[in-house]
């Protein structure tokens, strides 16, 4: 019988990420009885797999890199499934003087040729030498690589299986640790470069002060490991910190998402981040009963992040599985983005979730204030209640800037800039986008809106998607999440944006992923979404219904509202009116399951 | 190669119907994406059903490869013989 590794090391003393590099974080973490366990879609244990036996076949490895034809410093794209064998090649690259970059994966019915592209683009603009993956993917891999610069190109299988050498000094303080895809077009990615000293520094902050972690905890992730904070948060903190994880694979989380909580429960996990939609996808499928059957009272960190955190469908999770002792208290909103490695802010531990309720009236339309409601006054004004995502992290400084750059008080919504020890200092090879998000005092634009009130931040929004009205603002998020309400469409249908038409005025767009094939059925559907947004943000708009599929995502899941209002200008998003009546063969855009940050 | 006679296509069909838009007719060369939207959240329900019904692990990976509901017979009586 197959025994996961223990949760707290009996004689290592515990370390919080006080290390140099990742290597030697992982050096460390060996001499204990601690590691990474693999589960099942069904939510058994497939494979424990010890730091000190990680590190063991990452060196064995890391001896077969110089056999591939590379020299140090060569990028190595690797795809990153939830595997034993993605982190041997990650850390083998971290111990062999390479620098690793995770590749996504695809899990969409006809989605080859977008993937491919996708996989290409990111080998081309990180320069990347080799190509590894599963053998299942080989074929598209290697489709991938051609053209590219890569001259290895294989399954893990086949480097393990080249001649053993001396391999190249280990990546050290001061250099590169891995590249993340995290957002760009499938044709111009755009790479976060992590630095050995962003990533150290970032989980220090994340252990010490985010998570408070400590002997005793254990994280549970079904996070993939392609993304931010399924990598940082989930894989590299916990190695840093010697903590053991538990691990479900994506996909097997979406086909059963009750694995997550199962695996959890069993195992005693204390530590676990979701975007919100994962607390939802469980709620939704907690079957009676259900809930009574797992045991979440270890769970004291339930983190969320990667998203707009959405307050209401937490408390109906929360509500689901008090039954399971699931203490809502656990609850740590918490902001973040890969630019910055990971995390900037976490709220206070053992609090959950705190909101901000503002008048959405005309001082916040116009003058960006966000004016709090209490409860007792909210009726008859129209409202909007925030999640608090707490504190930047000590080292860390967040200010809200207005357009001209200029710092705002309190209260006062702008451009969210962030400044730290973990801040990339680029995206790879990409000086022209890199300029755009670094500003001239070292600071980072983050690209979102937000506020500040007592001294904790507030998101409220992507600055570019901003929609102005009349000189009024309205949040595309908004309409969006409440045309997901009309019957008949789901979470991610949905894009809202403004485009600019006669005397220059501004014409809200509302596209709707539209699944009815009755013409009667789409009409109710055009009408009801009109009505929602008229009622919403009291503007006209225009409704468009479009085939499924038609809308696109970035690879950490974020709905591309930029891609949607391009394609809408181009008039290449076409009403289903429009459309002959047999549908045309769609473009089949890869889209990954909307997950994680 | 698939037939509409076939009882693991006629299954198969039982299992995506739901998805298909009226006037959508079912064959081995129906297109899941594209003919029947079966979008990614879509896809995960179907691919657990199916796994269910037939108690065999669908191999995610290979999604990406299939087109239409006669690729996912195939995949699917594969699966059955590799058990």
């Amino acid at each position: 019988m197959l025994t996961p590794t223990p949760t707290a090391n009996e004689t290592l003393p515990f370390r919080t990420a006080d290390f140099a590099t990742l290597a030697e974080g992982l050096d460390y973490a060996a001499r204990g009885a601690t590691g990474v366990n693999f589960f099942s879609a069904r939510g058994e244990i497939a494979t424990a797999l010890p730091y000190a036996e990680l590190r063991l076949r990452a060196l064995e490895l890391a001896a077969r890199l110089p056999s591939a034809g590379l020299a140090r410093g060569d990028r190595v794209g690797i795809i990153a499934e939830t595997t034993p064998e993605f982190l041997i090649a990650f850390f083998a690259c971290q111990y062999g003087g390479l620098v690793p970059v995770p590749l996504p994966l695809c899990i969409n019915f006809g989605g080859r040729d977008a993937y491919v592209e996708r996989l290409r683009g990111m080998l081309q603009s990180a320069r990347a030498r080799a190509a590894i993956g599963p053998a299942e993917l080989a074929g598209q891999l290697q489709q991938a690589a051609i053209g590219t610069l890569a001259s290895f190109v294989g399954t893990h299988e086949e480097l393990a299986a080249l001649p053993a050498a001396r391999p190249f000094e280990a990546l050290g303080a001061g250099e590169p640790c891995y590249i993340q895809y995290s957002s760009g077009s499938t044709s111009f990615p755009r790479g976060v470069l992590v630095t050995q000293e962003a990533i150290t520094a970032n989980a220090r902050a994340i252990a010490e002060h985010g998570l408070a972690l400590r002997p005793g905890d254990r994280c549970t992730s079904w996070l993939p490991l392609y993304h931010d904070m399924g990598l940082v948060g989930c894989c590299l903190t916990p190695a840093l910190t010697q903590i053991s994880v538990d691990y479900i694979a994506t996909t097997s989380f979406a086909r059963r998402p009750m694995v997550w909580l199962k695996v959890l429960s069993e195992q005693k996990g204390t530590i676990s981040f979701s975007p919100t939609f994962g607390f939802e996808l469980c709620a939704r499928r907690a079957a009676n009963g259900l809930a009574e059957s797992f045991d979440l009272s270890a769970w004291r960190v339930a983190g969320i992040g990667g998203e707009m955190i959405r307050p209401k469908a937490l408390d109906e999770f929360a509500r689901t599985f008090a039954a399971s002792g699931f203490d809502a208290s656990a609850y740590l909103p918490s902001y973040g983005l890969a630019e910055a490695t990971l995390a900037v802010s976490f709220s206070r531990l053992e609090t959950g979730v705190k909101v901000d309720c503002i008048d959405l009236g005309e001082d916040f339309e116009r003058r960006r204030l966000a004016r709090p409601v209490r409860p007792d006054q909210a009726h008859g004004r129209r409202t909007r209640a925030f999640v608090v995502c707490g504190k930047p992290m000590p080292g860390y400084r967040i200010e809200v800037r207005d357009d001209l750059g200029r710092p705002l008080p309190e209260r006062n919504v702008g451009r969210v800039c962030i400044q730290g020890p973990s801040l990339m200092t680029g995206y790879f090879r990409n000086p022209e986008a890199s300029r755009a998000v670094l500003l001239a005092d070292g600071w980072l634009d983050s690209g979102d809106m937000g506020y500040m009130v007592d001294g904790e931040l507030v998101i409220t929004g992507r600055s570019k998607d901003l929609i102005i009205l009349n000189g009024r603002n309205i949040w595309p998020q908004d309409i969006e999440w409440a045309v997901e309400k009309v019957e008949g469409v789901r979470a991610g249908d949905v894009a809202a944006f403004a485009v600019t038409g006669e005397d220059d005025q501004e014409q809200l767009v509302t596209v709707v992923q539209c699944r009815l094939g009755d013409g009667a059925a789409q009409e109710k559907l055009r009408r009801e979404v009109h009505a929602t947004v008229q009622r919403l943000a009291g503007a006209d708009s225009e409704v468009l219904l479009v085939p499924p599929r038609s809308l696109t995502f970035t690879t950490s899941g974020k709905l591309s509202r930029a891609a949607a209002k391009a394609s809408f200008l181009e008039g290449a998003l076409r009403d289903l009116d429009e459309l002959p009546t047999v549908l045309e063969p769609l473009r089949r855009e890869a889209r990954p399951l909307a997950v994680a940050s | 190669m698939t037939t509409t006679d076939d009882t693991i296509f006629r299954e198969i069909c039982g299992l995506v119907a739901r998805f298909a838009p009226a006037g959508v007719q079912l064959r081995p060369e129906t297109e899941l994406a594209s003919d029947l939207n079966v979008d990614s959240v879509a896809a995960m329900d179907l691919v657990m059903e199916i796994e269910d019904k037939y108690e065999i692990d669908i191999p995610i990976n290979q999604l990406a490869d299939m087109r239409s509901l006669g690729d996912l017979v195939e995949l699917v009586r594969q699966q059955l013989k590799d058990r």
